[in-house]
């Protein structure tokens, strides 16, 4: 009798046998479609778009915004560089987080999609990380999907008044599942070209990141989040009032 | 994190050769007209000839292999992926066959073909994006950009981005070393917290620097407009003669790209 072999285990098989450096979040170039790349593009562009015009109007009222998101952007693409010790494959890989949870918390959703979606840019051009046919489709997952998810988690967290590090770590988690559930999700749409099951597919692939090297890293990211926003609110409060992360430095949050 | 800096900058794209010499608008318009023509194509033609011409063209240069393969090697890869799981899973024709630890791994015709379609679809697209970063600097690509009537707001945040991520990244990297000699990467609970100080301090340093580096470039003169862009000249002969070669190209490509070879 012939068993099919489940697309997780070839990823786990992959993950173990290559590289040591996990980078799944991004669609590489040359994967998508030609629909699909139409339609991702289409999908990303109001949102960049409106990013766009809240960092344009912002900078007219505070000049040194720009200078502001840009450093910011690039801080977060830094820490988006960070090699991640994986413990579930006894260390034998890394991985690196998204950064998108955070840069939503400290610059909010919209702004967090452009700087994304620069990111992303910057990636696919100098680094062969993901690719400009699939920018619309990772812009999507990585830059909407992330940003808005971690962003309404901290803000949820904030409302049920849980401590600033459980806040920073529910944006961080949620923001990197709902990443690698959006990279699913284009990755499964692609079979129904060819008439297979797109749930089947999705729930495969989604499995196959979260057993692997990624579902730990969701909870790493979350963690390290959590301690980022901690040590920011200790040393310099100002700047989370600034960014609007927090209300009143008086009403705030414990740690 | 140090092998972002050799990877990750445009060291190469700084050197003066024919290819960096090619006005930047014609490399973009190649470009994108080429990817777009690589994810349509119904064969794998097209994408392989994208791949040898392309490395072929980085190997006129001088581009050592080590730095293509060190590009090239996460989209492999992918790319073995596809092929493991199309092959796997599409189509019912069994050409070969072998049992693993009680699996029957059952390679079929028509997966085949189809991940092999995607895989040079993979290498086609990555290796054209290897030619246009491994030729153009950032500056260009920004002047480009303007050019092409790109928002001025995403062209000033392209530059920041870039520009700070390696002072950002040389900062984390001392920091990194600074805390593995303080021993705090000495367990994975340590190196976690660890992360975390040096994510909070790279946004403080951000932060600061945000206001400092507004405050030079006021001192230079900058009001809120767009970043300063070397001025492209109009178009010449050779742009004029690249654009016919373009006009000629496509077509031929899109005829083969459309057969149906398998």
């Amino acid at each position: 009798m012939t068993r099919k072999i489940p697309v997780f285990f070839l990823v786990f098989l992959l993950f173990f046998a290559t590289a040591r450096t996990a980078e799944a979040m991004h669609i590489t170039e040359g994967i998508l479609p030609f629909q699909w790349f139409v339609t991702w593009f289409a999908v990303s562009a109001p949102f960049v778009g409106i990013g766009m015009y809240q960092v344009k109007r912002k900078k007219r009222t505070i000049p040194s915004y720009l200078p502001m998101v840009g450093l910011l952007g690039a801080a977060v693409f830094v820490f988006s560089c960070f090699p991640i010790p994986v413990i579930a494959l006894s260390g034998m890989a890394t991985s690196h987080p998204c950064g998108t949870g955070m840069s939503a918390v400290l610059l909010g959703p919209f702004v967090s999609v452009l700087v994304a979606a620069i990111a992303l840019l910057i990636q696919a051009l100098f680094l062969a990380h993901g690719g400009l046919t699939t920018l619309g489709g990772n812009v999507f997952s990585m830059g909407i999907l992330g940003s808005f998810s971690g962003y309404f988690a901290f803000k949820m967290a904030q409302r049920c008044r849980l401590p600033l590090f459980w806040c920073g770590f529910l944006a961080g988690m949620i923001s990197d599942i709902f990443t690698y559930l959006g990279t699913s999700l284009e990755l499964g749409l692609l079979v129904i070209n060819g008439g297979g099951s797109f749930v089947k597919a999705t729930t495969e692939i989604f499995a196959a990141f979260m057993m692997t090297s990624q579902g730990i890293l969701c909870l790493v990211e979350g963690a390290v989040v959590g301690f980022v926003m901690v040590f920011i609110y200790k040393r310099r409060p100002g700047i989370l009032l600034n960014l609007g992360v927090i209300k009143n430095e008086a009403k705030s949050m414990g740690t | 994190m140090k092998f972002l800096h050799h990877t990750f900058s445009d060291l190469y794209a700084r050197q003066d050769n024919w290819l960096t010499r090619i006005d930047v608008r014609i490399k973009m318009l190649y470009v994108t007209l080429l990817l777009s023509l690589n994810v349509w194509t119904k064969n794998a033609t097209v994408p392989l000839f994208f791949l040898f011409v392309s490395f072929l063209l980085l190997f006129t240069i001088k581009i050592p292999f080590t730095a293509i393969i060190r590009n090239m090697s996460l989209p492999i890869v992918f790319a073995m992926l596809i092929f493991l799981v199309k092959s796997l899973h599409e189509g019912k024709q069994v050409w070969l066959s072998i049992s693993i630890l009680g699996y029957n791994l059952a390679f079929r015709g028509e997966g085949i073909w189809s991940g092999l379609h995607v895989c040079s679809k993979i290498l086609g697209g990555v290796s054209l994006l290897m030619l246009f970063s491994f030729t153009t600097t950032i500056g260009r690509l920004c002047t480009g950009l303007t050019w092409f009537r790109i928002p001025n707001t995403v062209i000033e945040l392209l530059a920041f981005m870039y520009r700070y991520s390696f002072l950002l990244l040389d900062e984390a990297s001392t920091m990194w070393t600074a805390q593995k000699s303080r021993l705090g990467h000495v367990s994975w609970k340590k190196t976690i917290h660890s992360l975390g100080i040096l994510g909070g301090l790279l946004v403080i340093r951000a932060f600061d620097r945000a206001e400092r580096t507004h405050d030079a470039m006021c001192a230079r003169g900058y009001e809120g407009g767009g970043i300063l862009t070397i001025p492209l000249p109009p178009w010449g002969k050779k742009e004029y003669i690249s654009c016919i070669g373009m006009v000629l190209i496509i077509p031929i490509l899109v005829y083969i790209g459309n057969m149906r070879l398998c």
